[in-house]
Order: C-alpha cells, then structure tokens, then sequence
C-alpha cells in the first residue's frame, strides 16, 4: 500500500508537510515540428487526486509518459519529494513509487493473472511457485474492492479486469503515486464509481493519483485539483471545488468552448434494411466464441450503436461484418446480396466505409503520406492511381476536417494521434456512400472534432441516407448518435432500444450484468 | 504377442529417451523466444563430444554425458546472447551454429576414433539390455522429467518469465523480467538437455562413431518438439512415434518391401501430419508457438531509443498499443 515517503534530505531542506511529491519545473518536450511541452510546471500534492485534463495534443500524455521514464525531457527538473530524480525507464518510476496504468494495460495475454504479477515482485526467488503470490493479490485486490481469480489467462479478462490487474499489480510494487492514463475514460458508470471510490480511499490513505483525461465530468468526480493543459502549456490548476464545468470548458477549449455539447443529434429517417445478421457466430483470437448468435438490422437512414464494455464481442462482429473475421456460423446480407463469404474488397466496392479500433494500427499505414493512404483504398482508385484527381480530394479533405499536417505528402507516422484520426475518419466518411461500419470513430479526437465528427457522420445519414453500424465504448457517443441502441454483453445482444426511449442507466446495467 | 510389443517397446527405450530429451530442450530453448535452427549442430556435437570423451576416459558415461551437456549448454547461452543482446536474425545466427557445430564434431570426433582404433577392445557405450528392467527406469524417468519440465515451465516464477519473454519481451521487460538472463538460462538449460539427448543418442544407441553421426537427428528432434506443440506430455507422445519408426526403419521396410529412401521419410511424413493435425484442430490455438519466436528483440541503449523515440513521436498510447518504447 500506499508508504510514507522518508524525508532523509534534512540537511539541505526541511521537507514540510507542504513539500510536493512531485514537482515539475520547466519540463520543455519538442518532437520534430511541434513544440508537446512548454515550460511546464506543475507541483502535486501527497494525499490529492490531481486531473490533467486537456483536448488530445495539449501535451497531458506526453507529460505522463515523462513521468514514468518512457521519454525524458529535453529540459526542465524532476522533483519527487524536493529532491531532484532523473526517470530514464519506467523501472526508475516503479522503484520511485510511480506506477502508470494506460489505457491499453501492459501484461501478457497467454499468462496468467498471478504470473503476470509475480514477474515483477523481486522477493519471489526465480524458482518459487507462482501460487505463493496468490494470497498476496487477493488481499491487496480486496482494498481495490474487486474479485480477481488470478488463475485466469489474461486474455479471458474484459478490460477493466484488465486494467484491475495493472493497479493491484501496481499497489503490490509499493506504488504510491497511480498514473491513470485514460484508464478510466471508458468504463460504465457502475464500475467507474466503483473505481472512484477506490481512488478516494488510495488518496485518504496518503496516496497520489494522477489522471489523465479529457472528459471533464470525470475530471469534476473525482480530483481535489484539475490542471489543464492546452497546447502543451499549462493554461492554469483550479481546485475543484471553486470552480464549475463552464469554467473549465473555457480554460480547456478557449474560443470553442460553445461548440461543446452532448445533446442527442436530429434523429435518422429510417428506410428499407441494408444489413442484416441473422444468427451470427464469431470465434475470438484466442479461439473461443467471441459473438454468439448474434441477429441485427441496420436500415438506409439510421444508425444503429452498439453499446458495450471493450471485450464483449464488438469488436469482433465488426470485423466478421467488415470481413475481416472468419464466420463460424451465421449469414450477413448486404443490399439483398449474402456477403458472408465475400471478400473486403466487395464492400469496398459497394460503398462502405470501415473506421477499426487502433485506427494507427489497423486503419492507415503510418510510413506511407496522407496521399498514399488515400490512394489504396480500392473506391478511390482502380490498379492506375491517378495522382491528381488523389490529390485534390486530399487537400480537400484535409481542410474540410482541419488535419493539421505540412501537407498531403507527409508520412502519417509524422501526425499526432488526433490528426491521424482525422485523415482516417474523413477518407472512410468519404468512401462510406451506402454504409458506415465504425469502432470507436472518435477516440482520441478532442471534443470539439469528436463532437463535429458525430455531426457529420449524422448529417450524412440524414442527407445521403446511409446506414451506419457503429460500436463504441463512449456512451456519451452511442447517445449522442445513435438511432437505435444495441447493448452487447459477452457476444450477445442483450437489449435493444430506440434512442429516444433508452434510458442510460438501463442501457448501463446491461452492459455489466 | 504381448511379449513381442513388450520386447519391441522396450527396444526402443534409448532413442525415444535421446529424442525425448533433444526435443524438450528445444521446446524450452523456443519457449524463451529464441528461434533454435542451431539444434542439428549442437545435436551433432553432443554426440561427437560423448564419443570423444568416452574414448579418453576408457568409457566414463557420467564424465562423457557431462561433457556433451557443458559443451551444448554453452552454445545454448552463446545462441541467446547473441539474438538477445544484438538486433541479428535468429535464423542467421541458428544456422551459422549449426555449422560450427558440424565442422567441430568432426575436429572432436576424428582423433578420438583413431585412438579408439590403436586400443584393442575399447568399446563405448552402454547397451540397455531388454530383459533387465532398465527400460522400465528409462519409462519412469521419462514421464518425471516431463512433469517435473511441465511444473517448471507451466507453475513456476521462472516459467513464466521464459514463456513471458517468448510471448512478448518488450512487454516482459516493462513487467520486470530481465530477458537476457531468462533466454541465457532457458538456453543453457534446454540445451544441456539436448546435449544429453545426444550423449545419449550416442553412446546407447549408436556406439560407434564416423563422420556425419547425428546428422538429421536433430532436426528430427525439431519435428518431435514441433509436432507436440512444444507441450513436455505431449511431447511423451510425438517422441515415442518418431523413435519408434527409427528405431524398426529396417524391421517396416523389409516387411512392406518399401524402398528405403521412402521409409526413411517416414518421419518426417509423420511431423508434417502431426502438424496439419493440430494446426486444422482447436489444439492450434492451445499449442500455439511463442507470439516473438525468432523477432529480434533488441533493448534499446539510451540514445538508440532516444532516436527511435522521437521517429516516432506521435504515437499515442491510445493508438499504438503494440508499439513499445521502453
């Protein structure tokens, strides 16, 4: 658990009980072309739960990743407890107390809970039995408030058993300062409040915590102190209590701050249906059924949201609708035609428009330019790629969403992770003139582009009277977007609701039950 | 009848023990991540090394094994350390090995064979004799080897750290697991086992040496360990089958009438099923190799990573999962 840190450096100083136990001073971060951190400085308090919060590219992942040893600053000092560290790896931070745990957890999938833990705790000798740290994790998982079977293979947790793992594994390291990277941005509310509660208990115990976010309502929940950050400096740290959401809004967003809203979109005009599922049966990468008998319709002019916590087979009946999944069972009809053993290409042909999770990873190919990753897309170009007509749609859709980018013939790999989400949400919005098929299409985009990309999607359905199938573990989207509701718990639709009757708390029960 | 299987299987004892040891040296060696096309070479010199010393020490077994197992465990470590420590091909390194292993067998074995031919009566080895139960210790010690291989490798800290810089070194790295020292040991390990595989190979089976003695049976050893998912009971199994139809190659042939360049790819017809099998069965899931098996895996010095980091500056964590930078 949480341990006082020992005030040793009397000679020099006389750590009070007002010395931080982390202070930040100047910390200046550049990355080829663009300036992640200016000047930052920051003091955070023993006992506090302090919130960076800021719209993607403001700099708050980028200082995290400092303070946990992944990159080191180009200038500026560390201070923990008023004296001065240098964090060149993340076992540096662990063995300073610093544990991080991201939004996407570090363990092994193929081991189990208790060998992913065991690895990192150095008073088990090389040849002790792995069951020895069980009773360990099961005492420290009980202050988390969580049940862990630490038998389990990894890759049978949902996310946030996954990321459990990473705290209690973090707290059995001795952490007493938790970096939350967005660790907490996608979880239901019922487990969220589980967590907040934690965090509480964690801070009154003399614990840190650290969260990085750019929900403000998260941020409003659960921090003492919110600093936000905007374009990689500090625009300044507000105590929460004296403060309000407008005025946060304002100090995160500036000028744009009006464009904020979560008001549910003009509803859809549903028609005729362009996709149906009937039965369908999906196996996961670890070869047991991800989807299990899934049926579903997506009508011309509606979308339909498929609600759920990250793992419940989402991912996977967008991939097998998309053709990227082997069907074990089951049939998908696109336009009256079985599509369920045609190929990407097909649809691509036909007019969808594909938005994958880890867009960087499974979306764009982040060597090749902006003009490539156009260009490979088969509804843009046949086997002769004329570069010009390529080109103008670029440079179009470049200024139609705001990409910031020294222009179309830039490698991806050069443009943050907003931007990248953007040059990818305009191609497939592009390419998409009958169905939209999405996971997570605002991830990682600041609120103000997530909130105009919604708007878009929308108004395309509305206007172009496409149909659109998309899967987020936002809620606040899938109610903001969706026509239809779909709640999707362990490969199962378990409820489905028109949106304007779908009551948030019903629709959250159901994705944890 | 019953006594004729008996007889047969107790026959056998000595290469399925060879085999058995070989291949679940391999699966460990691979289990760490490390990619061992270097096992024929090794394979080799193990059994030259036995064979050398047996002759020097007027046939010391346990001094002769003891040599193979040093000599193969060292080659272990030096395969390890170099795919760990430098961002070099494993395949490249493998094989290269392979060669120095066959090239030093012959260095080892021929003067040990001329001295054996200038002493009168000097005979290596040691013959398990079918009628005494020294099979049945031979069956014994197979099965707690493979359990007590299965407790290490499935139950223990160490295991886990070996499957964990197989599965993903960067992220095992970041858990707390010092992945050189883990692959130097699963290398030391896992060849020692194959160096004794091959003692014994040698010197109970073969008993005597030429040039080129052990040549194959290395890779068959591959193919037993392949074949049985790298899993230590199955690879009871998989090594049983294929030291079986070496040990009665010449029993199958006469008695089929089949030519001896088709029995002799009888092994080998029988890993490639053996794979197809699992791999068209849900066992391809459960007996999957390593996720990094033979992916350079090179921690990063200071201002490498410092230049690699910021080539790829953007990557957000909530992009790039799977991208490591630590």
């Amino acid at each position: 658990m949480a341990t006082q840190p020992e005030s040793s450096n009397t000679f020099f100083s006389s750590p009070s009980k007002e010395t931080p136990i982390i202070k930040l001073e100047g910390i200046t971060k550049s990355f080829p072309g663009v300036k992640a951190l200016d000047n930052i400085n920051l003091e955070i308090y023993r006992g506090t739960v302090h919130a960076l919060l800021g719209e993607n590219g403001a700099g708050k992942s980028t200082l995290v990743k400092i303070l946990y040893g992944i990159y080191t600053p180009d200038k500026g000092q560390i201070y923990i407890d008023g004296k001065p560290v240098r964090i060149a790896s993340p076992m540096d931070a662990i063995k300073l107390g610093i544990v991080m745990v991201s939004q996407s957890p570090v363990i092994i999938d193929r081991l189990t809970v208790e060998e992913n833990i065991v690895l990192g705790l150095e008073k088990f000798n090389m040849f002790a039995p792995t069951r020895r740290v069980r009773s360990k994790i099961i005492e420290v998982s009980k202050t988390v408030g969580v049940k862990i079977d630490t038998t389990t293979e990894v890759w049978k947790l949902s996310y946030t058993q996954k990321q459990l793992v990473e705290i209690v594994r973090g707290l059995l390291l001795g952490a007493r300062v938790l970096l939350l990277d967005e660790a907490i941005t996608y979880l239901p509310l019922e487990e969220k409040s589980r967590f907040y509660k934690f965090i509480r208990q964690f801070a009154n115990e003399g614990g840190t915590v650290i969260i990085i976010t750019h929900k403000i309502p998260e941020a409003m929940d659960v921090a003492d102190y919110i600093t936000v950050l905007r374009r990689g400096k500090v625009v300044g740290t507000v105590p929460v209590k004296n403060t309000s959401i407008e005025e946060i809004r304002k100090m995160m967003f500036g000028e744009k701050s009006s464009e904020i809203t979560y008001e549910r979109l003009p509803p859809g005009n549903p028609g005729e249906v362009l996709l149906q599922i009937e039965d369908l049966w999906v196996k996961g990468d670890f070869g047991d059924y991800a989807v299990r008998g899934t049926s579903l319709k997506v009508r011309k002019g509606e979308v339909v949201g498929i609600a759920g916590v990250a793992g419940n087979g989402q991912k996977e009946l967008i991939q097998a609708v998309m053709r990227l999944r082997h069907v074990d069972k089951g049939k998908i009809i696109f336009e009256n035609v079985d599509i369920t053993h045609k190929t990407t290409h097909f649809l691509r042909l036909n007019g969808v428009g594909y938005i994958p999770d880890l867009p960087a990873k499974y979306g764009v190919s982040i060597e090749n330019t902006i003009l490539e990753n156009i260009a490979i897309v088969p509804t843009f170009s046949s086997e002769i790629i004329n570069w010009k007509r390529i080109r103008a749609l670029a440079l179009k859709m470049i200024k139609e969403y705001e990409v910031k980018t020294p222009g179309p013939e830039t490698p991806v790999k050069f443009l943050s992770g907003g931007n990248i989400m953007k040059v990818l949400v305009a191609r497939e919005l592009t390419a998409a003139t009958k169905m939209l098929v999405a996971y997570n299409p605002t991830r990682a985009l600041d609120e103000a582009t997530a909130i105009k990309v919604r708007k878009i999607i929308k108004s395309k359905v509305i206007n172009e009277n496409i149909a659109a199938l998309i899967a987020s573990e936002d809620l606040d989207e899938i109610f903001q977007l969706s026509d239809t509701i779909v709640v999707m718990n362990s490969g199962k639709i378990v409820g489905v609701f028109p949106a304007e009757k779908a009551k948030r708390e019903e629709v959250e029960h159901l994705m944890v039950m | 009848m019953l006594e004729a299987i008996i007889g047969l299987i107790a026959g056998m004892s000595s290469v399925f023990l060879a085999y058995y040891l070989a291949a679940l040296g391999h699966a460990i060696v691979e289990k760490s991540g490390v990619l061992n096309l270097a096992i024929d070479g090794v394979f080799v010199l193990s059994v030259a090394v036995a064979y050398a010393q047996a002759v020097y020490t007027r046939n010391n077994l346990l001094i002769s094994i003891l040599t193979a197992m040093i000599v193969a465990a060292i080659f272990g470590m030096l395969l390890a350390f170099f795919v760990t420590k430098f961002p070099i091909s494993h395949g490249a390194t493998g094989l290269s090995m392979m060669f120095l292993g066959y090239g030093l067998a012959s260095l080892v074995g021929l003067p040990a064979r001329n001295i054996q031919g200038s002493i009168e009566g000097l005979e290596v080895g040691y013959t398990i004799d079918v009628h005494s139960p020294v099979w049945v210790i031979v069956y014994i010690a197979i099965i707690l080897i493979g359990l007590g291989a299965l407790f290490l490798i499935n139950k223990t800290k160490i295991g886990a750290a070996i499957r964990a810089a197989g599965e993903d070194p960067a992220a095992a790295e970041a858990l707390g697991v010092n992945v050189l020292m883990v692959r130097l040991f699963a290398g030391a390990l896992g060849f020692a086992l194959i160096g004794l595989g091959g003692a014994i190979f040698e010197l109970s089976y073969v008993q005597v040496w030429s040039e080129g003695t052990g040549i194959g049976h290395g890779w068959l050893a591959f193919a037993v360990s392949l074949s049985a998912g790298r899993n230590p009971i199955l690879l009871i199994l998989s090594s049983s089958v294929f030291a079986g139809l070496v040990k009665y190659m010449t029993a199958i042939q006469a008695m089929y009438n089949i030519p001896q360049d088709l029995a002799k790819m009888l092994p080998f017809v029988a890993a490639i099923l053996a794979m197809v099998i699992f791999m068209a069965t849900p066992l391809r899931r459960r007996l999957a190799p390593p996720k990094s098996l033979g992916k350079i895996y090179f921690r990063e010095e200071k201002e490498r990573s410092e230049k690699y980091k910021k080539n790829c500056f953007v990557l957000d964590s909530s992009f790039f999962s799977e991208v490591d930078l630590s």
